[in-house]
């Protein structure tokens, strides 16, 4: 770990730039100006206006909530996954990688919509309400939105620690474990689960970033009142606020990953 | 290069399903007999049973829009405006970032990577809607056309997509002058465009058509996104439908691509699933045929390095 406080506010400084470059260039295309009408500290739903602070607070926290459940539902999900297709005979296997492939295909839109729809079906067909499918004012939902919301990082973390997998199995360790007499289990366990995560965590970044672009169409089409329903809702100041609410703990974790990945990368030197 | 990758039986598929879909989104009319409006059910008396919204159920295969139109030929034709405009989007932007990368890396500004920076968090879709509603206000006050309309949709989809692609280039490019025949060629006295034309290009040409295939994915997405969000390409009207008594303003989109289908009748999502469903199913679809032809592109890339 050698992480450095000064690259994080450097990281920091150059998004700030970044989101007021972004805020201001509409007015600026199209030479019109945000909302006369606006206040800074306002964003508007359907004409209706509300204070930015401090709803911002409660919003960000309930977001975050679904979207941290969710990875950690889908990390488990896709590592359990990963433990089972591991036990299955080869042909299976590369039966399993096509299926991956056509289940990443599938639009982040057509889950969280078919899920929905599915959930009003059964409802209507059988009157069993699994859970609520949408969120009404004071009403928070959680079980709908991390369950769609965790799906697909599922699907992309299965598929990355699946071929992760492969790789690993053919290097000399395993064989050498596998010559000591070592159980297929123990090894998986022990060995490849862990050297797995390692590079799992080099993918982090990216499947953080897709979960956030989920999270936005996840919270429009199941109507839940989050971060990302604010910033679809703003302009100017309040925009950027917005975003920073976003960004200074996520470049946070990034900062944090990459100097830990930095780290791990000396520690590879040093060993070769 | 071309003839390796119709090696590959994965990228023939996929691409073979993509043309065939802009094929025969052109010329269904005299292949197939499609029939394109059915507003009202009737049974033998001609008394009428139904009306539109028809489930797939009633009307085979995809059922019917709000309005009666049947989803197979919405779909139809729609196929090759989606297709279309989303590779020439991809492929704009990959030769505006290309365009870019080149000069950006001798100035030394920061200016992509700080937006590069702030885009992360950021989804693309509210960064698109954020540049389209200014337009569409603009385009309210001021008419300016139906293709002008879409060309400066277009542009902005296009300019998304451009920073972080720049900075995967420069990355790139970067990583390709460092090789040492790269620097060996330097020394023998070649000048800079020539090495990016004879060396830079053919060495990135590879990763270019893996860089296109994700680019074009992206695009439909945030296409759908957009969508959802009623922010159409082409614009959208606002018409009155239902009957005298319960007028409902409802907005239908001008360009017949998937989105558009999907926007214009987002609200009727819980009477009439099938509507969003389908055009979804088919975006879908569309993007399986692309994984399956960057499949086929990995495979010849890496039979090509063995």
């Amino acid at each position: 770990m050698n992480f450095s406080f000064s690259s994080y506010l450097k990281r920091l400084r150059s998004i700030l730039i970044g989101v007021l470059i972004i805020s201001f260039l509409p007015s600026i295309f199209f030479g019109i100006a945000p909302l006369q009408s606006m206040k800074l500290w306002e964003y508007t739903i359907e004409n209706r206006k509300y204070s930015l602070f401090p709803d911002i607070f409660d919003k960000f926290f309930y977001s975050m909530t679904i979207f941290f459940t969710a990875l950690l539902l889908g990390l488990l999900v896709a590592l359990l996954l990963t433990f089972l297709a591991t036990l299955l005979p080869r042909s299976l296997k590369r039966a399993v990688y096509g299926f991956l492939t056509l289940l990443e295909s599938l639009p982040d839109l057509f889950i969280v919509i078919a899920l929905q729809v599915s959930a009003v079906y059964i409802f209507k067909k059988t009157g069993l309400l699994i859970a609520n499918v949408s969120g009404v004012y004071d009403n928070r939902i959680y079980f709908f939105p991390i369950l769609t919301l965790s799906v697909l990082p599922t699907i992309q973390l299965f598929k990355i620690t699946f071929l992760l997998m492969k790789e690993e199995q053919n290097k000399p360790y395993i064989t050498v474990a596998r010559a000591m007499g070592l159980g297929n289990l123990y090894i998986t366990l022990n060995h490849v689960f862990r050297n797995i995560m390692t590079s799992l965590f080099q993918y982090s970044k990216t499947i953080f970033v897709f979960m956030l672009s989920n999270l936005f169409i996840l919270e429009f089409v199941f109507n839940l009142n989050g971060i990302m329903t604010i910033m679809l809702n703003t302009q100017g100041v309040s925009f950027i606020i917005t975003v920073l609410f976003i960004a200074i703990p996520f470049s946070f974790l990034f900062e944090v990953m990459e100097s830990y990945r930095g780290g791990l990368n000396v520690q590879k030197e040093d060993a070769a | 290069m071309i003839v390796r990758l119709l090696k590959q039986p994965q990228f023939l598929i996929g691409f073979l399903f993509i043309v065939s879909f802009i094929l025969l989104s052109f010329i269904y009319p005299s292949v197939m007999d499609v029939q394109k409006e059915s507003k009202f059910l009737y049974d033998e008396n001609e008394v009428i049973v139904g009306i539109a919204p028809f489930s797939p159920k009633d009307m085979p295969p995809f059922g019917t829009d709000m309005n009666g139109k049947h989803l197979l030929y919405l779909v139809l034709e729609g196929a090759k405006y989606t297709i279309l405009i989303t590779l020439v989007i991809a492929f704009l932007r990959i030769f505006f970032a290309l365009f870019f990368s080149l000069f950006h890396r001798k100035s030394k500004s920061t200016f992509f990577d700080d937006i590069v920076q702030a885009t992360l968090y950021i989804p693309t879709a509210i960064l698109a809607y954020m540049f389209m509603v200014p337009l569409f206000v603009k385009d309210a006050t001021e008419p300016m056309g139906m293709m002008t309309l879409i060309v400066v949709q277009c542009l902005i989809l296009v300019g998304i997509g451009v920073p972080p692609l720049v900075s995967t280039f420069s990355e790139e490019i970067r990583s390709i002058l460092a090789k040492d025949y790269i620097v060996s060629t330097f020394s023998l006295g070649s000048k800079k465009p020539y090495v990016y034309y004879k060396h830079v290009l053919p060495e990135l040409s590879s990763k270019l058509l893996l860089l296109f295939a994700q680019q074009a994915i992206q695009t439909l997405i945030l296409l759908a996104h957009l969508g959802v969000l009623a922010v159409l390409i082409g614009g959208s009207k606002t018409v009155m439908m239902g009957d005298i008594f319960n007028l409902t303003p409802s907005t239908i989109s001008l360009s017949g691509e998937w989105a558009g289908i999907i926007g214009q009748s987002y609200q009727k999502l819980l009477t009439a699933p099938w509507i969003i469903l389908v055009p979804l199913s088919f975006f879908a679809f569309t993007i399986f045929s692309i994984n399956l032809m960057i499949q086929g592109i990995q495979n010849s890339l890496e039979s090509n390095k063995s």
